[in-house]
């Protein structure tokens, strides 16, 4: 019995950090605000 | 016959299953933020319209003393778990849009500063840990982990540093419960001390930002002062985070010339994986708030986002916060970091004083 294994390649496509990931949702906000879609934000 | 044998592929979580799976965490951490806000607000109020003595207590202390209720009585239940762990990304993302309320200038004077302080107080803590850990007899790849969060920047950089000395999941499990464990009584005993010695915002924010090891404790121990002491424990913070790849490098290096662990091919590529990339956000930010792509309100604006995003990390600080588990771990490396962190806590405190004479403050 001849024990081939075949393993399936899973394709492993790149992934960001948690840390660019805060980074563009920071930007994200920071522009809606620039641009006038949040116009004040209250605290 | 040829018997093939196939690996059953496992699915890939979807993104949309794993947003949804975030959904009740975040929204548990918002609750909880929320009700600090409430707390804060209307606490005081009462208090004094019934003539009671009441201490004035923040918002970011609320939100930390529910959070540890909850997790420290019924706990935090599974459904609630992945969400309540994007404490990190909030406060990832809260520091880079605090970055609009320092202008350039101030960061590269106070960064000036803090970069010097922070290279004293690096060397001065990884050389004080290696002595400890020696002293304790632990495992040298044990105490290099301790070393390395108690200098520069607590869970994070033991993650780092483990993948790249080739560390046993034990070491680094035991330095990352003795970090947290540390970390929470420096949310306390901080802010108290800081009071007793009658520190003003900058030495104290100076202090918070160089001796609390994990981030996410420093900004709370910094906010749980005073705004201000919290705006710069993030700037300080944030400039021992950036020298993490620096450190990692030197114990790679080190432990791959004793045989221990895989020598590091190329470094320019080794430090760009383990540069925090917020601080580059929170830099930028910075540079467009300098040369005013934002206006007065449009800042106003983005620095409430930023509090309204640590608003959740407090709350995932409360929450993440368990005293039960950190008893588990045994007291050995708790107190090879309990004395570390004193020393450095001391150290730091004297380091700031130093400056503050030097620079007249």
């Amino acid at each position: 019995m001849s024990g081939e294994t075949k393993a399936v390649k899973k394709g492993k496509g790149w992934r960001l950090s948690l840390d660019t990931w805060a980074v563009l949702v920071a930007f994200l906000a920071a522009l809606l605000v620039r641009f006038g879609v949040f116009k004040h934000v209250p605290w | 016959m040829s018997d093939v044998i196939t690996v059953p592929q496992v699915r890939p979580v979807q993104p949309v299953l794993r947003f949804l799976r975030v959904v009740p965490g975040v929204i548990l951490l918002a609750a909880i933020g929320y009700a600090g806000k409430l707390l804060e607000q209307n606490v005081g109020a009462y208090a004094k319209a019934h003539h009671w003595t009441f201490p004035s207590i923040e918002y970011v202390l609320w939100a930390i003393v529910l959070g540890l209720v909850i997790s420290n009585t019924v706990g935090v239940p599974e459904v609630f778990r992945s969400g309540v762990a994007t404490y990190e990304f909030w406060l990832k993302a809260g520091i880079v849009l605090l970055g609009s309320r320092f202008l350039l200038g101030d960061i590269l004077k106070l960064g000036g500063i803090s970069l010097v302080l922070v290279a004293v107080e690096i060397t001065g803590s990884i050389a004080f840990m290696t002595f400890l850990g020696r002293l304790f007899h632990l495992k040298p790849k044990l105490t290099s982990l301790l070393a390395v969060g108690s200098a520069v920047c607590g869970v994070s950089a033991i993650i780092a540093t483990k993948g790249a000395i080739e560390a046993d999941d034990e070491d680094s499990s035991f330095s990352i419960a003795a970090i947290l464990a540390l970390g929470a009584l420096a949310l306390f005993t901080f802010p108290l001390i800081g009071h007793v010695l009658h520190l003003s915002d900058r030495a104290y924010g100076l202090w918070a930002g160089l001796g609390v090891d994990n981030t996410a404790e420093a900004t709370s121990a910094g906010a749980l002062y005073s705004d201000a002491a919290g705006k710069l424990a993030v700037l300080v913070k944030s400039t021992r985070n950036a020298m993490i790849g620096f450190v990692v490098l030197a114990y790679a290096i080190y432990w791959a010339s004793r045989g221990q662990a895989q020598s590091v091919g190329n470094k320019a590529a080794f430090l760009w994986q383990k540069f925090p990339k917020f601080v580059l956000g929170f830099l930028l930010i910075s540079v467009l708030a300098t040369y005013h792509f934002f206006n007065k309100e449009q800042i106003g604006s983005l620095a409430n986002l930023s509090r309204w995003a640590f608003l959740l990390t407090f709350a995932g600080v409360g929450l993440r916060t368990n005293f039960r588990e950190m008893r588990k771990q045994g007291l050995r490396p708790f107190a090879v970091g309990a004395i570390g962190e004193v020393v450095i806590a001391a150290f730091t405190l004297g380091l700031v004083y130093g400056a503050g004479k030097l620079f007249g403050w």
